[in-house]
Order: structure tokens, then C-alpha cells, then sequence
């Protein structure tokens, strides 16, 4: 209890005292006017009241500097935006949707408040996510030593979410400039918090954790709120490490206009919240020691009423977002090859490895942009560069800001790059999203939320982000070491998806996904990694753009379409073909899922009649199913036989190599079905 | 003894009870004020040379509003030569990470102001996990649970009124 506190009733100026009254009382206007749009079908239909939070929430927005800080309130966080700077207008416009929302013309889902332009981050509604982005950015903060702090704000019983604790973990061990608020209210929707964990309060949880402080201060309370986060922001300056700042609120309404909040909570305790107000106890306070007049503060509020009708005409006559613009967005232009338009080159030399493409890519891409950084579990070490090496003599030369280990922890390998990404456009990153692909789960809720960020941002941020994975078996590894996971990944908006199948590339792809805007998920074949079948010459500016597969064979009987670890097999296969039956195949090597090269497979078809289509992944519900649905929708009147697939079985991957050769296809399965569909 | 006021939220139920129950305990000759903090001046309080401060804890170890409201005054007065007892409320089920913690923080700032703290009794017989009000072995006034120990309450207070006459001015 130090009188050394910079803000008090009796000390703060009055222009002060005044600006946040003004704030407070604006935001509950609001805040008590959201359900009426949704009353009348307006609109509005998530708002997530936040009353009871308005001194921590108005000293977040208030202790946040947008021109050195990054924000990440999260969906109960409109008077945090206000306070911040955004507009009543503004407020609305999300709120109801509009196409002028700065969050993101209303793609995203209301009372989710973002304003872009001054790094008040789109954030996701999986609560507490975006706790991992703040991270990052943090990471960004400290490696490019500019001045000022990453807030990431979110509910006490968000914290009970895994990536959560990843988060605080990694901004403990990375000593970041993060300020993680915890705004403590005591339910998570109708569940109480004791239900999350057994400390009453989930910061005291994190005591044991080095380079971290913890603050705990009653966020009812405007003049506690403020000194707790101004002491907080001191501490981050001053020591370089994160501080926690626990906020004690009062939920006064229920969760979100979805939930009714009288089944869970008796009326003892309704009046008893009420008590708590914050904005009521700051009037009195203010009454009280004489700050200000009854007359003054009446007149402020009356103010603020004008200004929400003046803002609630505005709302009304701002346009909605056009059914057209839905594909607007959805993943940014690609860098387009300038030399190598088709992907394709004549280059002579000595054929590489295809490990070693990949090892001379990155490395000449990390000369050629400074701004390049690469992650992952093993990847740092001087000797080894990663689980197979792919790093190899990268932290040598271009040292450990830029070439770093990752904890095994997959979400917040792939959360933190996101988070990074958000420092500025030039950043790109190439992380290695798990060991292998089999191992890359975790993180699948960071990826979804990636894939999102463009499209409901309306393109104002874009993740520069390539996920590396060491994919696919035929090397006896059983069921955790023989995932290949393009099935599952192929169904997001706004990822590209590559798969090469030789050194050249392999070069090619690499190159072009870290010279894009947005994010590439690049599958790497690892059984390919050392073996001659896939080494070639690279030329070494090779490039190859997305959507433009390659044809490795030609012919006019057949079609293989494959990608991957099966283009080898479908070229033994095709040559087997030749020689023994005389059939003329034609091997498409698709090189990109996603953008995928339709024109060149629909030539193909049109060409010979009859397509097989080959890839590692299960033929249940795999790519080949996409391709095939394609096919027989836009060149039926070509085909002369059905569209067949070759693939594995439907089981998983068994260890033993009699197992592994029963699932998985080889040359002989996709000669028997070429050679059956040849006769058909 | 000198000037003694009894200082609480007149619109609390249970702090209420136990400050008048306390009044009771001094006998009918003793002049024994009862202040309602929500109302009551800087000048009325300071006029006092012992006081009894009773509170509850709210939330996770926070003053009650009416307390805290009243705050910035304390900490612009001078209670030097003042002997301050305080009571508090708590639930030491309930809520045994915070029990007290209302009375260890108004007494924190009591003594910051310059007041001798009186009145101290024992931790033994209560069981709760951490408390704002606890030094060594001894609470810094008087614990009143009404959840768990209600029963206990009458023969506290009457022990603690009995301590107070010998301690206060």
C-alpha cells in the first residue's frame, strides 16, 4: 500500500479523471445497448457483456501505446477497444457487421474488436488462443530490439487451455516482453472456477516459473487497475521478462446473450455483483473527494448518450459486406517466378540429394532475406541441424536469433509463428511444425486459426509462415513415423499445400513458398530424402510457382496423376509398361495440391481417356478423391473407363515390414490397376 | 476509557450483528459509538481515541467497497496515539486461501497510518490455509465465522470485549 502509486482519486489530475469517466461511461452505453440489435434482428448476435471488468479493461486500452505495442483483447474486450481508441462507430460497425468494421468487414464474429492498423489484433474465438500470438510477436519484439509490449488479455478460465500454459512457458524460457491479463470473473460460462484448478487464483498456478511476475490487483477498481498495469509495464522495461497481471472482476450480466445466467447463479449473488460495479464506485469516488460536481458528471453522461445515437445512425447506413467478396481473400498472390515460369529448367550438372536441395535452399534464402528465421524441435544444433539433418550448418552461419530450437511443443511452434508473422510483412518464417507429420496434431488448432487470418481480416494481415513436415513411411516406422497428412490439411481455405517428389523441386517450391505472403504447408517425402531415384541437377535460383504441376512422362494411353513418394513408382511403373505391354502412360507429377494445376490434368484426360490416380495416403477420403470427383465433373465426355485410385489401405500403418507392404502401394499394385484399367 | 467508536457498514448483516453484539459486551455504562463507515468524515473518525473496525473479506481477499471507498482518507490521517481492534468476517471452508484477508489489509493500513494495533488473538481452533491477518502464531484482531463456526461467535466476542477493556486507553 506504498503511496508511491502514481494514480489515486485524490492525486490524478482532473483532465484524466474526466477522459476515463468519459471512457467508461461510452462503453457501457454500448455494452448495455448490444442486446437491443439482436432483440430486433439487427444483428449483434454474440455480445459478450463486460461489465463488471471496467477498471482493468479501461487500463489496458489505456496503458496500451500503439505505436510501439501490440494488443490481443479477447471477445468480452470492448471497453479494453475503446479505451484503446476505437469509436463508438467503430464498436458498432463490428458489433452489427458492416463491410466498414476495421476488425474485418464483418467476417469475423461480433464483439471480436480488432483494429489492425494500430496492432490491436484480430484475435480467435477458441479462448485464450491467441495467447500463443502474443508470444510470437514478443519473440519478433525482442529479436528486432524495438521498444515496447506485447498484451495479451483473456478470461481465468481460458487458462486452463493447454496452449496457454505453452504460452507462459515459452515467454518465461524466451524472456519476452509480454504482459499476459488475466481477467478473473470467476465462471467460465456457467462453470465456476474451481471447476478450471485447485488455486483460487490460476496466476498464483505459474509462482514456480523463473523470469516471470506475477500481480495480482482488483480490475473492479480503476485506480488499483491502472498502477497494477503501469507497474507491469515498468517491470517488462526495466527486466525484460513477462509479467502476469491478475485482474479481479465481476460478471454482472451472463457470459453472452446465449447464456442465462439465472440457472446458475441465485439471486443472493446477482445483488450481491451488483454492489461491485466499478463504473458506479468510480462515480462515487469521484463525488465523493470533491473531483467533480453531480452537474459535471451529468452532463459527460449526457454527452455520451448523443454520441452512441450519433454512432448507432452511422451503423444503421453502413454498408453490408457483398455476397461477391466471399472469395476475396482467401490466401494473398504468390510470388510469381520470373525465370522459371513453368517450373521446369534445363540445368546439367551433378545430381543432388534431395535433403540437400533443401539444405542449400534455405540457406541461399536466408542470405538473400535477413528476415527469414526457422524453428523447430532439434533443429538448432551446430553438428546435427535437425532430426535428418535438414538444418545442417544453418545456426553456424547465420547464428541462433535467426536459427533456434523449439520446445515439443507443436502449438506453440506453430502459434508463435503466427504471432511473429505479425510484426511486419517482411518476416518470414519456416517452421518445422513437429519431428515428422505423425506428430504434427497438436498443432492443428494453431494451423486452423492461420488459415483464417487473412480472409477474416479482409487481407490486412497476412501469416508469411511455411510449416515444413518430414512426411510419409516406406521406411519401417510404423504408425507415429508414416503419416502423410495432405488428406486432412487439403480441406482448409487459405493454406497452400506442396508435396515434391525430386531434388529440383523440392529446391523449386521451397524457394517460392518463402519468397510468398501467406502460409504454405510443405510436405516433405522423407524416404526420398537421401535416395538417388529422386537426385537431380539444380539449377540454384531454381524456382517453381504454386499450381503448376509437372508432367514427367508423357504418353496417350494413360493418365497417372501422383505426387510424393508414389511418382517414382508410377515412373517405374509406366516404364514397365512400355517395355512389357507397350502402353504409352503419361505421369503427371502434381508438385502442388494447392493451388492445384487442373489444366494441365483436364489436358491430360482429354489426351488419353483413362486416369489412374496414385498417391501414398489411404484412397478412402485421400486427395485422390478431390481429383477424381474433378475429374469425372469436368471431363466425363472424355473419359473412356471409371476414375481409378491407387493407395493404401484403410488401417493404419503397421511396424512390421510385412505389415507396411501389405498397406502401403508399390509399383506392383499400381501396375495391376493401370494394366486392368488399360483393358477396360 | 476514552473516546471508543465501533466503525462497519450499517448496511451489512453479519458485520452488524457481531459490532452490536460487541457494543452489548462493554456494558450499558461504557459510551461505546456505533459509526456507519459509509458515511462517516475523516473529522468524526479522528475524534476517536480507541476504535473498532470491523469487515468482511469479499471476493479473493479484497475490502468490501465501503472500505475501501473510504481509503484515500485513511491514508491522509494521522492516527498516531490511536489504539485501533479490528474484527473481521471470513469463511474458513469456503474460502481458505483469503480467510481474513479484509481485516489484514485495513490493519496493514491502519498501522501505516501511525495506529497501535490491539486486540490480537490466537490462530488456534481455526483452520484455513493462508490469511492477510495472520502474524506468527496470532491473528491481528478478532476472526468471526458465522459459516463454519457460528456457534463460537458469543464467547469470542464476550473473551475479546473482556481483552479490549484492559488494552484500550
Amino acid at each position: 500500500m506504498s503511496k508511491e502509486r502514481k494514480y489515486g482519486i485524490k492525486t490524478t489530475d482532473k483532465e484524466t479523471l474526466e477522459h476515463w469517466f468519459r471512457l467508461m461511461t461510452l462503453g457501457r452505453l454500448l455494452d448495455d445497448r448490444a442486446p437491443n440489435y439482436l432483440k430486433q434482428a439487427i444483428g449483434w448476435s454474440y455480445h459478450a457483456p463486460y461489465a463488471g471488468h471496467d477498471g482493468i479493461q479501461l487500463a489496458i486500452g489505456q496503458v496500451f501505446n500503439r505505436e510501439t505495442d501490440h494488443l490481443f483483447p479477447y471477445y468480452r474486450d470492448m471497453l479494453t477497444a475503446i479505451s484503446a481508441g476505437l469509436t463508438a462507430e467503430e464498436i458498432i460497425y463490428n458489433g452489427i457487421s458492416k463491410d466498414v468494421d476495421v476488425a474485418g468487414g464483418g467476417r469475423h464474429m461480433s464483439n471480436h474488436f480488432a483494429k489492425p492498423e494500430w496492432n490491436v489484433h484480430n484475435v480467435s474465438s477458441s479462448t485464450g488462443n491467441h495467447s500463443l500470438h502474443a508470444v510470437g510477436v514478443g519473440r519478433a519484439m525482442k529479436k528486432y530490439k524495438t521498444p515496447g509490449i506485447s498484451i495479451c488479455s483473456q478470461g481465468e478460465s481460458s487458462v486452463s487451455e493447454g496452449y496457454v500454459y505453452e504460452a507462459i512457458n515459452g515467454a518465461s524460457n524466451e524472456k519476452l516482453p509480454v504482459l499476459f491479463v488475466i481477467q478473473d470473473n470467476g465462471y467460465g460460462i456457467s462453470v465456476p472456477k474451481k471447476d478450471q484448478t485447485a488455486r483460487r487464483k490460476v496466476a498464483d498456478n505459474f509462482s514456480g516459473f523463473k523470469n516471470l511476475k506475477i500481480i495480482h490487483c482488483n480490475g473492479k477498481d480503476v485506480f488499483d487497475s491502472m498502477n497494477a498495469l503501469v507497474e507491469a509495464r515498468q517491470h517488462i522495461e526495466e527486466h525484460e521478462e513477462p509479467v502476469i497481471v491478475q485482474a479481479n472482476c465481476v460478471r454482472i450480466h451472463s457470459h453472452s446473450n446465449s447464456d442465462a445466467h439465472d440457472l446458475y447463479r441465485d439471486d443472493y449473488e446477482l445483488n450481491y455483483v451488483k454492489q461491485y460495479d466499478p463504473l458506479a464506485k468510480y462515480r462515487r469516488l469521484l463525488l465523493r473527494y470533491q473531483r467533480f460536481t453531480d452537474e459535471e458528471l451529468t452532463a459527460i453522461e449526457d454527452e455520451m448518450k448523443e454520441v452512441v445515437k450519433k454512432a448507432h445512425k452511422a451503423g444503421m447506413a453502413a454498408p453490408d459486406p457483398s455476397p461477391e467478396s466471399i472469395h476475396d481473400f482467401v490466401i494473398p498472390e504468390p510470388y510469381v517466378p520470373e525465370k522459371y515460369t513453368d517450373g521446369i529448367h534445363q540445368h546439367d550438372g551433378t545430381p543432388i540429394k534431395l535433403i540437400q536441395a533443401l539444405n542449400e535452399t534455405l540457406k541461399a534464402e536466408f542470405r538473400h532475406n535477413p528476415d527469414t528465421f526457422i524453428w523447430g524441435q532439434d533443429v538448432a544444433h551446430k553438428e546435427k541441424g535437425g532430426v535428418f539433418n535438414v538444418t545442417k550448418g544453418m545456426q553456424k552461419e547465420f547464428g541462433k536469433e535467426r536459427v533456434f530450437n523449439a520446445p515439443i511443443a507443436e502449438d506453440f511452434i506453430v502459434g508463435t509463428a503466427n504471432g511473429m508473422s505479425r510484426f511486419n510483412d517482411k518476416v518470414r518464417i519456416v517452421a518445422e511444425g513437429a519431428e515428422f507429420a505423425d506428430y504434427f496434431w497438436p498443432a492443428m488448432e494453431a494451423f486452423v486459426e492461420t488459415t483464417h487470418e487473412y480472409w477474416r481480416s479482409k487481407g490486412q494481415y497476412s501469416p508469411n509462415v511455411t510449416i515444413r513436415l518430414a512426411s510419409g513411411g516406406y521406411i519401417g516406422g510404423g504408425l507415429y513415423h508414416s503419416q502423410t497428412i495432405e488428406g486432412a490439411i487439403t480441406t482448409f481455405p487459405g493454406v497452400r499445400v506442396v508435396y515434391p517428389s525430386f531434388a529440383d523441386d523440392a529446391a523449386g517450391l521451397l524457394r517460392t513458398c518463402m519468397r510468398s505472403r501467406g502460409l504454405n504447408f510443405y510436405m516433405e517425402p522423407k524416404a526420398l530424402y537421401n535416395s538417388p531415384k529422386a537426385a537431380t541437377p539444380v539449377p540454384d535460383d531454381f524456382e517453381v510457382p504454386f499450381g503448376k504441376a509437372r508432367i514427367r512422362r508423357e504418353g496417350e494411353d494413360l493418365s497417372m496423376i501422383t505426387y510424393g513418394n508414389t511418382s517414382h513408382m508410377c515412373l517405374e511403373a509406366a516404364h514397365k509398361l512400355y517395355e512389357e505391354d507397350g502402353a504409352s502412360v503419361e505421369v503427371i507429377d502434381l508438385r502442388s495440391l494447392i493451388p492445384l494445376d487442373k489444366e494441365t490434368i483436364l489436358a491430360s484426360v482429354k489426351k488419353t481417356g483413362k486416369v489412374l490416380i496414385v498417391h501414398e495416403d489411404k484412397v478412402f477420403s485421400g486427395f485422390g478423391a478431390e481429383l477424381a470427383a474433378q475429374i469425372t465433373d469436368e471431363a466425363f465426355e472424355y473419359l473412356d473407363g471409371p476414375v481409378k485410385r491407387v493407395g493404401s489401405t484403410f488401417t493404419p500403418v503397421g511396424f512390421n515390414r510385412i505389415l507396411e507392404a501389405a498397406i502401403l502401394p508399390n509399383t506392383e499394385k499400381i501396375l495391376t490397376a493401370a494394366r486392368d484399367l488399360l483393358q477396360y | 476509557m476514552q473516546k471508543t467508536a465501533i466503525v462497519y457498514s450499517f448496511n451489512t448483516q453479519k458485520t452488524g450483528k457481531i459490532a452490536k453484539r460487541i457494543k452489548e459486551a462493554f456494558g450499558k455504562d461504557a459510551d461505546v459509538k456505533l459509526l456507519n463507515i459509509e458515511e462517516v468524515t475523516p473529522e468524526e473518525f479522528l475524534q476517536y481515541d480507541n476504535l473498532i473496525c470491523g469487515t468482511a473479506t469479499w471476493f479473493d481477499g479484497e475490502l468490501p467497497n465501503h472500505w475501501d471507498e473510504f481509503i484515500p482518507e485513511l491514508e491522509d490521517m494521522d492516527l498516531k496515539g490511536k489504539r485501533v481492534a479490528l474484527f473481521g468476517l471470513g469463511d474458513q471452508k469456503g474460502y481458505p486461501e483469503n480467510f481474513l484477508d479484509g481485516m489484514g489489509i485495513l490493519g496493514e493500513i491502519l498501522e501505516a497510518q501511525g495506529a497501535r494495533l490491539v486486540g490480537f488473538t490466537s490462530t488456534e481452533g481455526y483452520s484455513y490455509e493462508s490469511s492477510r491477518a495472520e502474524r506468527g502464531d496470532q491473528f491481528i484482531g478478532l476472526g468471526i465465522d458465522f459459516e463454519t463456526q457460528g456457534s463460537k461467535n458469543k464467547d469470542r466476542v464476550n473473551g475479546w470485549v473482556e481483552k479490549l477493556k484492559l488494552e484500550f486507553k
